[in-house]
């Protein structure tokens, strides 16, 4: 229900907040000689122009968290220089203007197949510091492949190689009967959520420190923090509000700044990013350029893969996606050898951020657009090559271990029997269909959860999970079904780093397999304990009670009852004669529960424009079970939505000298509600042997293979392979007219 | 995104508005569509905000053979007029159409984006097709100035300081028919080409082109509309190139003739 009613993390009421604005590099690499602050300083109502030295860091590093103001080089524009800190915004953005910095220019590298030449420029000069701290962890997928062995001659630019082989992949792609390869290249994305980037902080009058943020994760900026600062964790106390949306963009990257100021000035300051601010200096998504290579024998039966994924990190030092792009290309697929490399390499652009899925969608829009390319070497329908190949539960993936139980092949015939694939081969001119699939492999974090049943009766339910993809009412459906109340009587809240049991950052699709587990337990723990307590009130044994809507009662004689109300009211009284009824309940799962979504996309192609318009669009997913059906297809609808993005529209843009020419929603396109068709949703439900009641982390499928879908087509429609994303009217009539693949 | 310091003065008459913008420090606020994003991206700084949104400039009146529209019509209210659903005027709600989105079209007006001209605008190519004419307020007078006069450069009219523009005015040529096709920029919904093309029943066009040069402007009348778009200069930029918009041009100019052509025959 929209109530307009909550309070953001812009909204909340600070006595003495002061207001931070960003200082922003002008230059994409420079050193930084001098900083001229009077002028700025003298400007009414500004407290302080902060930079790199006036923040108490614990010690060195070139990571966001470590160095949230440059110290003596910026690496990309839009790199935080400084900070003004006034009693009003618009104070504080009047003296930015005011800042004077000198740079002393540094070549800016930019193009990133050129950057890892041996001999190249190097984006970054000054000594690095250490790596990206438990960000890595959480990001980087735990197999990283073989150790390269150092054996290509590349620069220093390249910050990572990933090498992942078995059998001989170059061998039997020559005995392959078909063999079919590309490049390609894929843009900087910006997660583009609809609330800018805001935290603020302060300190409690014991010194303690108090970040209220708008975060993906709680705990792990707690962590950030006590890395950054160098204080006890005890010290710090990190509130995740309500959150605007994230989509991966919001893992501890401006709390580190804020909390900076807020330490060196002893007041509370709150950074909140303007819309343009938040486009220049936050964490988008890597642009990627992939060359593939795949083949398969006559009958479709997939022989070998090779790639090399070459992943712009821009200046993130401290981790890439290059590990997991390079194991995602096989998609949900088996191969008979493979061979698989994934570069990180930095250039002179923002440090990249995750984003829905992060390195899945630009490996699907490759593997996917060969797979219809062998499909049509072949002569075999793309849906059967698909199905052929598609993995079951026990197959090897490229990753070496096993595939869980998921629903590769039952998504693709949901497809294959939808009526919008069945009319693809007798469509009006100019218009086709194209299919694609993606899976993603699904996170894992132990985490904790509380369920306390209140005086009337009620639930509440305590996580520390963020609430991003409407988990909460996922919590309270488990609940509701595995305690015996009815949802409307459970309440989740959200607790923060001092007051509430583990959690990890919401992302990575695991928040409803993992919490949703813990959550689960906790509900039958508290469940235990109203039993026992109704047993000793009604006089029989917990087996021969049922607990439904919110009555404990005798199985088969609902009369004799008692209300959990009752029960709970004889609890939570002075000298009242049962424990609280709480639950606490955990969770530590250690096998994955990955998800497969694929889309069917009808176009049609205007080839004197080169606008490709969207007819219609399916996506099925394998969700393992649909808590909330309205929430699961809001996910696949939103994830399918970004995807469509990933497709059409979105691109941000640097010029030669590193410089941002999309920097606002008037040059970087998003796909509004009045470009997206409907969007059908099929919902496929392969139970997750370790989720609660066998749902499974979905948020991150549904935008993995919208692209390729989109892509294929388009070349059904016209004949023509397009090999970059987005593909604008611009780059759609350039290919047509050269009659090739783009 | 925080505009710089700036009076706001809400004017009580046409007389009033005129002479605080004799201030060459001053900029007049209409629907706001325009000026306000400028603001806040501090790209302009005026001192002073001279607002004209409650001054008696709307509305859309017939009289005789013309079609009468004042300044602050907005967007929405052009398209539900009545007197504009004729064939010789579909250009204008066609165009009106295209404009931004719901929530611009329901504030911006005519003439606030006439007086701003970003080239990638789409009714000063209707303007320049129908043949329309510019009535033009300021504290020493009125006079009326022809579009195709005054379009002078990337948001660079013939107006001066202290002048408003207080009406257009549109001849109705009877049995004509008009249209306006655009291709637009999926992000700001700007025209990366946008034609407007008026068709007399003697056969007589007329066309014009904006989205794709320093301003909108006609094509010339004794020449191939193709003809005239290979000698024009067309501004090219990384998302669209030159080649591109050249040939894209083309299309909208085809297309927006054929439309007007085919309501020509229509009225037949």
């Amino acid at each position: 229900m929209v109530t307009g009613a909550t309070r953001y993390a812009a909204d909340g009421h600070v006595h003495g907040l002061l207001h931070g604005r960003l200082v922003l590099s002008t230059e994409a690499h420079a050193l930084i000689r001098r900083v001229d602050r009077d002028q700025a300083l003298a400007m009414p109502g500004v407290v302080a122009v902060l930079i790199a030295k006036d923040l108490p860091t614990a010690g060195p590093g070139s990571d966001r968290t470590t160095e949230p103001l440059a110290r003596t080089e910026v690496v990309f524009a839009g790199q935080p220089v400084g900070l003004v800190v006034a009693e009003s915004e618009a104070a504080a953005a009047d003296a930015v203007e005011l800042v004077e910095v000198e740079y002393e220019s540094l070549p800016a590298v930019i193009d990133v197949e050129d950057a890892m030449l041996p001999g190249r420029a190097l984006a970054r000069v000054a000594e690095e510091g250490e790596g990206g701290g438990d960000l890595e962890s959480i990001h980087a997928e735990a197999d990283k492949g073989q150790d390269d062995g150092g054996e290509e001659q590349l620069s220093g630019n390249v910050l990572d190689t990933v090498k992942r082989s078995s059998g001989d992949a170059a061998a039997l792609l020559e005995a392959s009967d078909a063999v079919v390869s590309g490049t390609f290249r894929t843009p900087w994305i910006h997660q583009a959520y609809i609330e800018p980037q805001v935290a603020t902080a302060w300190l409690e009058p014991n010194d303690n420190l108090v970040v209220s943020t708008s975060t993906q994760g709680s705990f792990v900026t707690q962590r950030e923090l006590a890395r950054a600062f160098g204080l006890p964790l005890e010290r710090i106390r990190v509130v995740a509000e309500p959150l605007g949306g994230a989509f991966g963009g919001k893992f501890a990257l401006m709390e580190p700044l804020a909390a900076g100021a807020a330490l060196a000035l002893k007041r509370p300051v709150r950074v909140a990013l303007t819309r343009a601010e938040d486009f220049q200096a936050t964490n988008p998504a890597s642009a990627q350029v992939s060359h593939l290579r795949i083949g398969a024998r006559k009958d479709g039966t997939l022989t070998a893969i090779t790639a090399r994924m070459i992943v712009d990190r821009g200046s993130n030092a401290g981790w890439g996606v290059e590990g997991i792009t390079s194991l995602l290309v096989g998609g949900p697929y088996r191969w008979e050898a493979h061979d698989l490399r994934g570069y990180g390499v930095q250039t002179n652009r923002f440090t990249f951020g995750a984003y829905r899925g992060p390195g899945a969608p630009t490996a699907a829009f490759a593997v996917e657009t060969l797979l219809d390319e062998l499909a049509e070497a072949l002569e075999i329908d793309p849906v059967e090559l698909r199905l052929r190949n598609a993995v079951v539960e026990g197959d090897v993936g490229v990753s070496g271990n096993a595939f869980p139980r998921m629903g590769a092949v039952q998504v693709l015939e949901r497809l294959r029997a939808h009526p919008l694939w069945e009319r693809r081969d007798s469509l009006p001119a100019g218009e086709g269909i194209g299919i694609a699939a993606g899976y993603w492999p699904g996170g894992m974090e132990p985490a904790a959860a509380v369920c306390r049943v209140n005086q009337d009766g009620t639930m509440t339910v305590i996580t520390s999970a963020v609430d991003m993809s409407g988990v909460n009412t996922g919590f309270a459906t488990i609940v509701a079904e595995a305690f015996g109340l009815s949802p409307d009587q459970v309440r989740v809240v959200s607790a923060d780093t001092a007051t509430g049991p583990y959690s990890g950052a919401s992302g990575g699709s695991k928040v409803t397999y993992t919490v949703g587990k813990a959550v689960l337990r906790a509900a039958e723990a508290a469940r235990e304990k109203l039993l026992a307590a109704a047993s000793e009130e009604l006089e029989i044994a917990p087996a021969d009670l049922e607990v439904v809507d919110g009555v404990v009662r005798a199985v088969g004689a609902p009369d004799r009852s008692v209300t959990v109300a009752e029960i709970s009211a004889k609890a939570l009284r002075f000298g009242g004669r049962y424990e609280p009824i709480e639950g606490h309940g955990g969770s530590a799962q250690t096998r994955g529960a990955p998800s497969v979504a694929a889309h069917l996309a009808h176009v049609r192609v205007d080839s004197e424009t080169g606008e490709i318009e969207l007819l219609g669009h399916v996506i099925a997913q394998d969700v393992g079970r649909a808590l909330n059906p309205a929430l699961v297809e809001g996910q696949m609808r939103g994830g399918a939505t970004q995807g469509i993005g990933w497709a059409l529209f979105e691109e941000l843009v640097h010029d030669e000298r590193g410089q941002l020419l999309t920097g606002s929603f008037m040059d970087y396109a998003i796909p509004v509600a009045e470009r997206v068709p409907d969007i059908d949703t099929l919902i496929v439900e392969v139970p997750a042997p370790d989720g609660p009641f066998g749902a499974k982390g979905i948020g991150e499928a549904p935008v993995i293979a919208a692209a390729p879908a989109i892509a294929n087509a388009a070349a059904a429609a016209t004949g023509i392979r397009l090999r970059e994303l987005p593909m604008t009217a611009p780059r759609v009539w350039a290919a047509l007219r050269e009659g090739r693949s783009a | 995104m925080i505009a710089a310091a700036f009076r706001h003065r809400r004017a009580s008459s046409l007389d009033d508005a005129l002479e605080a913008l004799a201030d060459p420090d001053a900029k007049a606020l209409a629907g706001g569509q325009s000026l306000l994003p400028v603001l806040k991206l501090r790209v302009v700084r005026p001192s002073l905000i001279v607002d004209i949104g409650r001054l008696d400039l709307g509305g859309v009146r017939r009289e005789g053979d013309e079609v009468r529209i004042g300044a602050l019509t907005t967007w929405e209210e052009l398209i539900r007029a009545p007197d504009l659903q004729q064939a010789p005027l579909a250009a204008i709600t066609e165009c009106a159409v295209e404009v931004g989105d719901l929530q611009v079209r329901n504030r911006g007006t005519l003439g606030g984006s006439l007086a701003h001209a970003d080239p990638a605008s789409d009714v000063p190519a209707v303007v320049l097709a129908l043949g329309a004419r510019l009535v033009v307020h300021s504290a020493s007078g009125e006079r009326t100035v022809d579009a195709s006069e005054f379009f002078q450069g990337p948001f660079t009219t013939v107006l001066g300081q202290g002048e408003l523009i207080t009406e257009v005015v549109f001849s109705v040529a009877p049995g004509a028919g008009s249209a306006y096709v655009k291709v637009e920029h999926p992000a700001s919904g700007f025209a990366l080409a946008g034609a407007a093309a008026l068709v007399r029943p003697d056969g007589e066009e007329s066309v014009a082109v904006t989205g794709i040069g320093a301003h909108a402007f006609l094509l010339p009348a004794d020449r191939e509309p193709q003809e005239g778009l290979s000698d024009a200069e067309i501004y090219g930029d990384r998302f669209a190139p030159e080649e591109y918009r050249r040939h894209l041009a083309g299309v909208v100019v085809e297309r927006a003739l054929e439309r007007a052509r085919a309501r020509v025959e229509d009225r037949r």
